[in-house]
């Protein structure tokens, strides 16, 4: 009899906790960090919130590495019929996931929310790539920038006198291309043929990305929003990239393709005076810089430009209605205002949500640190990324001519030229 | 104890495999007792769940994947299409593909041998039995130990054209910065310098086990004898270390070819495809571009270099180098 009872007992703790398990909707969320600096923490920290505020609802949060790392982790998972619930990847991938078939779209959600009374409480300038072909919605922005100027106000005060006698302001940065050519070459300092003190540096790795905003502020752009006609190759591109090539390879006040992630520790380590960077490392460069610095728009060719930059959240088919459900439960959660304005003072990226710059906090905080608004106004000059299928092999034929240009190993206009058939053969297939 | 010396034919040695087990020379002959055969039976029945895994994990891969080749699949026609040898001629008539090649060429050729002739320098040194061995050992040995990505990372942090060590010390030296992982020119030296100082230890290790097989007497005789040095390692040591030679060798090879990691995290394959090797050409197209038509050619192609070589290593090797035997 007591055996019986314990075994009973025993079987219903099992199925208690068995159905208690199955009730848990489990989230597989990938994401990327694609910028210098300690962001999975915070990711992590806010995934921690949401199960706190979602008890029947376990976020796995994986971590899949920069940009392109997740989108191939995104991929192959897709392909491999084990596609993530939720996941952020960069948002000039969309096409691709659509040509996949690998999204679904999240107008129905959006609709229960309020429609585009909900939608007003994003920034516009974030949704110009959320969009497919079909009219619908696919992607939700998240980890969302502008690429800026970052300036060391120190070095630009040391060279006062050089500046001031070069007809320039030491206390503000360049407003034009050409004043960022000559404030570079006065904050350049060389040693015999150590150059010791940068004037600029335009990264490399995502130089697609920067040359994407002066091709905006030349009035070009490098694919057409319809994502089929490619302009890359037009004669304000080339004038663009003529004035990258002078300032790195005639003048040599820019580094040739400084990587990517080290970029922001030359800013911090004293290297350069002035950065290209994404406003997302903001909050590395605000923690760890021992001098005073500030940000910027872009510089203006004929006009202020830029692209927008960073991850949207993208939803999946072939997973349970449920799983998508709580998927955009997560996606909502994670820009409230509160949320948002959380992820964008521990990052740099900008609050997608304008009613964070509402809050109290955010408001304190942007009194403190000024700089963190340059991206958000920029806004009002910024363009859509370039959008088009086979992003990875389109951004590869961008990278690689580039690059090539940069160390003078092209001339700009053969680079501009092959980069324009390869990325025309990607689009529509040979 | 017998030592077969470097040039002594494998024939007259006793077969090396051949301990009563082999199917061939015993089952067919017919001359085995029956309890013989069973016995091989039984062995053969052993290896099945091996074979099963194999066949599942590489022999069916493979076969699927050349098949493939001649396939058009990417993103852009997501039903493999039979094609022919299209893929392959359009290799042929790409310039990355040769890029590629010929840098994986060079970086085998390039970072194997140093690898090599320090490996077996550093294990004799230490095998000399020098003051705080324990102390090179670890310290040569440790990078094997530590996870690639972890390791590809610190060297990003070296390689710092400003701010790195590296450049730094060069500075010191009067030579002039490099670019290293940012220019086309030294991204490939910087991650075979990198891959040197990752595998060196390892391959040292192995032929300071290799060397605990090198009869001391040898040595002695030959010192006794009034050799030096040098002479007492180009005579003994070097032709008594073939068979790890032969083993490190083929190691090396494999490891270099598979090189992946330190490309993935450090340059991915930059600028400019100057340090785009296949095996990271082949993911690029494969998990990067979705061209997996183009990719399986590529691995395909792969695959047939490979056989190849080993074909032609241990045909070479094989015949001159022999094992020690009891």
């Amino acid at each position: 009899m007591r055996k019986k009872t314990i075994f009973i007992i025993l079987l219903a703790l099992i199925f208690a906790f068995a159905s208690n398990a199955s009730a848990k909707t489990k989230l597989r969320f990938f994401y990327p960090v694609g910028v210098a600096g300690p962001l999975v923490k915070v990711i992590n920290g806010m995934v921690d919130e949401f199960e706190k505020e979602n008890p029947d609802i376990d976020v796995q949060p994986v971590y899949a590495g920069n940009y392109n790392q997740t989108m191939q982790k995104v991929q192959t998972a897709v392909l491999g019929g084990n596609p993530p619930d939720i996941a952020v990847v960069e948002i000039s991938e969309l096409f691709s996931l659509l040509q996949m078939d690998a999204l679904i779209p999240l107008d129905q959600y959006i609709e229960q929310e309020g429609g585009q009374k909900f939608l007003d409480d994003y920034y516009k300038g974030f949704l110009g790539n959320a969009y497919g072909r079909d009219g619908k919605i696919y992607g939700f922005p998240f980890q969302r920038s502008t690429p800026i100027l970052y300036w060391n106000k120190d070095m630009f005060r040391a060279a006062g006198d050089k500046l001031k006698a070069a007809g320039l302001d030491p206390d503000r940065p360049p407003k034009n291309w050409d004043e960022l050519v000559a404030y570079a070459k006065v904050l350049t300092i060389r040693e015999g043929n150590q150059t010791k003190q940068y004037g600029l540096i335009i990264p490399g790795g995502w130089n697609d990305w920067i040359f994407e905003a002066f091709s905006r502020q030349n009035r070009s752009q490098l694919i057409k929003e319809d994502g089929l006609t490619v302009t890359f190759n037009s004669p304000q591109n080339l004038e663009a990239l003529n004035l990258w090539v002078k300032l790195m390879q005639d003048l040599k006040v820019c580094p040739v393709l400084r990587p990517w992630n080290i970029t922001p520790d030359d800013f911090i380590g004293g290297v350069t005076a002035m950065m290209y960077y994404s406003t997302g490392g903001m909050a590395k460069i605000r923690k760890t810089a021992q001098f005073n610095w500030s940000a910027a728009f872009q510089p203006a060719g004929k006009q202020y430009g830029t692209p927008v930059g960073g991850g949207d959240f993208h939803i999946f088919k072939g997973i349970p209605k449920k799983n998508q459900d709580a998927a955009w439960k997560l996606a909502k959660f994670m820009t409230t205002p509160e949320m948002a304005a959380h992820w964008s003072i521990e990052s740099g990226y900008v609050a997608v949500n304008k009613k964070s710059y509402d809050l109290k906090k955010m408001k304190e905080f942007l009194a403190k640190f000024p700089q963190m608004t340059v991206a958000r106004d920029q806004l009002n000059y910024a363009y859509p990324k370039m959008m088009a299928v086979n992003y990875q092999l389109i951004r590869n034929a961008m990278t690689t001519n580039l690059d090539a240009a940069l160390e003078g190993k092209k001339p700009p206009e053969k680079a501009l030229a092959d980069a324009h058939k390869l990325m025309e053969e990607a689009i529509k297939g040979k | 104890m017998h030592i077969s010396s470097w040039k002594k034919p494998l024939r007259e040695n006793k077969p090396l495999f051949n301990r009563g087990l082999s199917f061939w020379g015993g089952a067919l002959s017919g001359r085995e007792p029956m309890r013989e055969k069973l016995e091989q039976f039984r062995s053969y029945l052993f290896l099945i769940p091996g074979l099963f895994f194999l066949m599942l994990f590489t022999y069916l891969p493979i076969l699927w994947s050349s098949w493939l080749s001649f396939n058009r699949w990417n993103l852009l026609s997501p039903k493999p299409k039979f094609a022919g040898w299209e893929n392959f001629v359009e290799l042929w008539h790409h310039d990355v593909f040769w890029l590629v090649m010929k840098n994986k060429f060079f970086f085998v050729t390039i970072s194997i041998f140093p690898t090599m002739f320090l490996a077996l320098v550093f294990a004799i040194l230490i095998d000399e039995r020098l003051k705080g061995r324990v102390y090179y050992i670890y310290s040569l040995f440790y990078p094997t130990l530590i996870p690639m990505a972890a390791a590809a990372m610190l060297w990003v942090y070296i390689y710092s054209p400003n701010l790195g060590i590296l450049n730094i010390l060069l500075a010191e030296l009067g030579i002039t910065k490099l670019g290293w992982l940012g220019s086309s020119e030294t991204s490939l030296w910087a991650l075979i310098i990198m891959t040197f100082w990752k595998n060196l230890g390892f391959f040292m290790l192995i032929y300071l086990a290799g060397l605990q097989n090198v009869d001391r007497e040898l040595y002695e005789a030959a010192y006794i004898d009034g050799a030096g040095w040098w002479r007492r390692h180009i005579k003994i040591t070097f032709p008594l270390v073939g068979p790890t030679s032969l083993f490190v060798l083929v190691t090396a090879i494999i490891l270099t070819f598979r090189v992946f990691d330190q490309i993935h995290l450090m340059t991915e394959g930059g600028p400019g495809n100057s340090s785009n090797v296949v095996v990271y050409y082949i993911f690029e197209n494969g998990f990067k571009f979705f061209d997996w038509g183009r990719a399986t050619s590529l691995t395909t192609i792969l695959v047939c270099i490979l056989l190849t070589l080993t074909l032609i290593i241990f045909g070479i090797f094989g015949k001159r180098i022999t094992y020690t035997a009891d």
